[in-house]
């Protein structure tokens, strides 16, 4: 009798945890956000909840777009810390909510590729590399902006912004992500180490050549450099590619790596890495900024968004010594500069209605006065105001030589085509494997070039 | 014909309970196993691109699979491959069953240190990864660091290197997996009967010659579930690929599914993919038949 209540209370127990179970595997999409929701509030208050106060005054009376709720799938990068920080006040202000998942670059660009393919709709936002917008376009997988943007033109002040940030989401004349966060190539370089052995800051690629020559001594070397395998190694390629005047793509835009021309370039980013730490050819770019932040290198092309951790003492050992220059060119060349970043887009598949508050959500970000509060978060500019701000420019000294740069910005050194994918990936193979010795540069190209027009169809 | 009929009917009549209670399984078995099964070989006949906006599905018969067969990347990756699972299963064959004999004793320290070694094999192999890349890397690593120490010369670290890489991932794998082998092997040792070794010792039988001429024999069974598991592991291996070189450098640890994962999930080229993984199945099928042939025939 009573083993029998017995087994009978146990059954109980084992169908509630197998109900449990079942029911706690059906919701995976929302079981996630919640906790980089918890994450944010904690970060944010602390730094500042002024802006929230000012702000309320002009957007207040309307809001149409209460209790939309949106997800934004972002990556990584240091302006996640400015979504942070702004996301709990834009939701203040307009009622709507954002749910922020924080991908990497591989993860995000591979789950962004489901969602679209399925048309699941799971991501409502997500930030779009420069690269993937030729991509997304031809697949239609995030929504045209042109009729919004036309609607709304007077608010949004296009002419402020960049002319070079378009290419951040433009393809064939139609915007598919809308600019986000725009990056220029620049040299970072060290004024103490440079001074000290008599250098000027290298204004062209031979000069680099040379100065990193000069700066590889007493367990120093010359220069960072991105070389492992995979988009590591064959972004700091293509880079190096512009640098130079090449190009990835012939006159008629099909891929052409192996030119001659691109062997000469790969023969000198190769004699580079004879003036980088002996790790590079396995450096991605986290280990790239942990090499310069340590002071093991003198110099080291990247990104401009970077520029403000080398200031942070928490993370750089380098603080007050570090200034910059645009990225050098070959020599005789006109200064073109490689142009990069983020936009941000509208998933094709979702409601209208949240394609609508999404949009509410890019205007508010992206206007002039949220963009100060944006870039004082680690955020990038996309805005002409923002990089000539007079108040920003005390903040970033180095603020003019990225306008600079952005005026002469190259957005498209990275072909921005459906195919880049596969370009990436055969040029991160075989660029890599001439780096640590397995191939020649010509039959590293040759190869590069075969394997990619196996995989265009 | 008739019989047949007749067992079929009476199968359903006398046993029909059986079907319906065996029926969760049968689902499951089915919605996980043998519908994704049949589905990546229906889809490997077909030219499948993911990305593409219309889904088109066109039939190319067994084009997928020649292709395969003439792609270099493909063979060379496939050459990669069995040097790692051959450097990983003979290694942790041999450490394992070192380390069995070693710490067979049932002793107090013992017991402990077994349980200390079994750790490895908790950690997800992708932490493994991470954590082993920050070890090898070159400049701010442990590793290399005591390499310098010594006066040994690091080069470009050893996951950079193209002669170090493979043995760099081997060693991971080595010190992931051998707690395993070492297990069961333990648990062969400890069923082992001892009357053979007592007939032994009377015949004046040297401990190496009992070990050679007793002990290995009969842990044939043991040995052959152990190269078994771990050659289909190995064969399968991913996460630490991922995690340390990404199949770099060059090409020098580019394993057959490191480059299935490439055409599937960067190029999304979902009727290749399946037709190289469908080859990967083969071949860690064929491979277990023959092992389970050669050790099952010279049993006894």
């Amino acid at each position: 009798m009573r083993s029998k209540t017995l087994r009978m209370l146990l059954s109980l127990v084992l169908l509630a945890a197998f109900a449990a179970g079942i029911v706690g595997c059906l919701p995976v999409p929302t079981d996630v956000p919640p906790k980089a929701e918890e994450a944010k509030p904690a970060e944010v208050k602390p730094t500042e909840a002024k802006p929230a106060e000012e702000k309320p005054v002009e957007e207040k009376p309307a809001k149409p777009y209460e209790g939309v709720e949106l997800t934004l799938a972002a990556m990584t990068d240091q302006y996640i810390a400015g979504f942070r920080h702004l996301i709990p006040i834009f939701e203040e202000e307009s009622g709507i909510t954002i749910t922020m998942d924080e991908l990497g670059y591989v993860d995000l660009y591979q789950k962004l590729t489901a969602d679209f393919v399925g048309k699941t709709a799971q991501y409502d936002l997500m930030t779009v590399d420069i690269v993937w917008s030729g991509e997304y376009a031809t697949n239609g997988y995030t929504l045209p902006l042109d009729d919004f943007m036309a609607r709304d033109k007077e608010e949004l002040m296009l002419d402020d912004i960049m002319p070079v940030a378009w290419t951040l989401g433009e393809y064939k004349g139609k915007h598919y992500a809308y600019p986000l966060a725009g990056y220029a190539n620049v040299l970072n370089y060290r004024k103490d180490l440079l001074e000290a052995a008599g250098i000027e800051p290298p204004k062209t690629q031979e000069e680099l050549l040379a100065a990193a020559k000069a700066l590889t001594k007493d367990g120093q070397y010359g220069i960072a450099l991105l070389g492992a395998k995979g988009s590591a190694v064959a972004q700091d390629y293509m880079a190096w590619v512009q640098q130079h005047g090449g190009s990835i793509l012939d006159k008629d835009g099909k891929v052409a790596v192996n030119t001659p021309e691109n062997v000469e370039i790969l023969k000198f980013f190769g004699e580079l890495f004879k003036y980088a730490p002996p790790g590079s050819t396995d450096y991605w770019w986290d280990q790239r900024e942990t090499a310069f932040r340590d002071g093991m290198v003198a110099m080291m092309e990247g990104w401009s968004i970077a520029r403000a951790g080398y200031e942070n003492p928490e993370i750089s050992k380098i603080v007050g010594k570090v200034d910059i220059v645009p990225a050098p060119v070959s020599e005789g060349m006109e200064p073109m500069y490689g142009f990069g970043g983020w936009g941000i887009g509208i998933n094709a598949s979702s409601d209208p209605e949240k394609q609508e508050a999404a949009w509410v959500f890019i205007k508010w970000l992206t206007s002039p006065e949220i963009q100060k509060e944006w870039v004082r978060h680690d955020g990038a500019p996309i805005r002409r105001s923002t990089l000539t701000d007079p108040d920003l420019n005390k903040e970033y000294p180095w603020f003019p030589k990225m306008l600079e740069a952005f005026e002469k910005g190259d957005g498209d050194y990275r072909p921005r085509i459906p195919e880049y994918s596969i370009i990436q990936d055969a040029l991160g193979t075989y660029v890599n494997a001439y780096l640590v010795g397995q191939e020649t540069a010509e039959s590293a190209l040759q190869k590069a070039q075969a394997q990619i027009e196996a995989n265009i169809k | 014909m008739k019989s047949f009929a007749l067992t079929f009917r009476r199968f359903f009549r006398d046993d029909g309970q059986y079907l319906l209670l065996l029926s969760p399984l049968l689902i499951f078995a089915v919605v996980v196993a043998i519908y994704p099964l049949f589905f990546s070989f229906r889809i490997s006949l077909f030219d499948y691109r993911l990305t593409d906006p219309n889904q088109t599905q066109t039939f190319v018969g067994l084009k997928n699979y020649i292709r395969a067969f003439s792609d270099t990347v493909v063979l060379d990756s496939l050459k990669t491959t069995l040097i790692y699972v051959f450097g990983t299963v003979t290694l942790e064959l041999v450490f394992g069953l070192g380390l069995a004999l070693l710490l067979s004793a049932e002793v107090r320290i013992i017991r402990m240190l077994r349980s200390f070694l079994i750790m490895p094999m908790a950690i997800p192999p992708l932490v493994v990864g991470l954590v082993w890349k920050a070890l090898y890397n070159a400049d701010f690593g442990v590793i290399p660091f005591y390499m310098k120490a010594l006066g040994l010369s690091v080069g470009h670290g050893p996951l950079a290197e193209l002669k170090l890489a493979m043995l760099a991932v081997i060693l991971i794998d080595l010190w992931q997996w051998t707690p395993l082998l070492m297990v069961i092997f333990l648990a062969g040792l400890k069923s082992l009967p001892t009357e053979p070794y007592e007939a032994a010792v009377v015949d004046g039988a040297s401990r190496w010659q009992s070990f050679w001429f007793i002990t290995l024999p009969l842990l044939k069974p043991t040995m052959l579930v152990a190269l078994l598991l771990r050659t289909m592991q190995s064969f399968k291996v991913f996460d630490t690929i991922y995690a340390t070189t990404a199949g770099g450098p060059g090409s020098a640890t580019t394993v057959l599914n490191f480059h299935i994962y490439t055409v599937g999930m960067t190029f999304f080229d979902m009727g290749y993919a399946a037709a190289l993984a469908n080859i990967l199945l083969v071949v860690i099928a064929v491979l277990s038949i023959i092992y389970i042939m050669v050790l099952e025939r010279q049993q006894f």
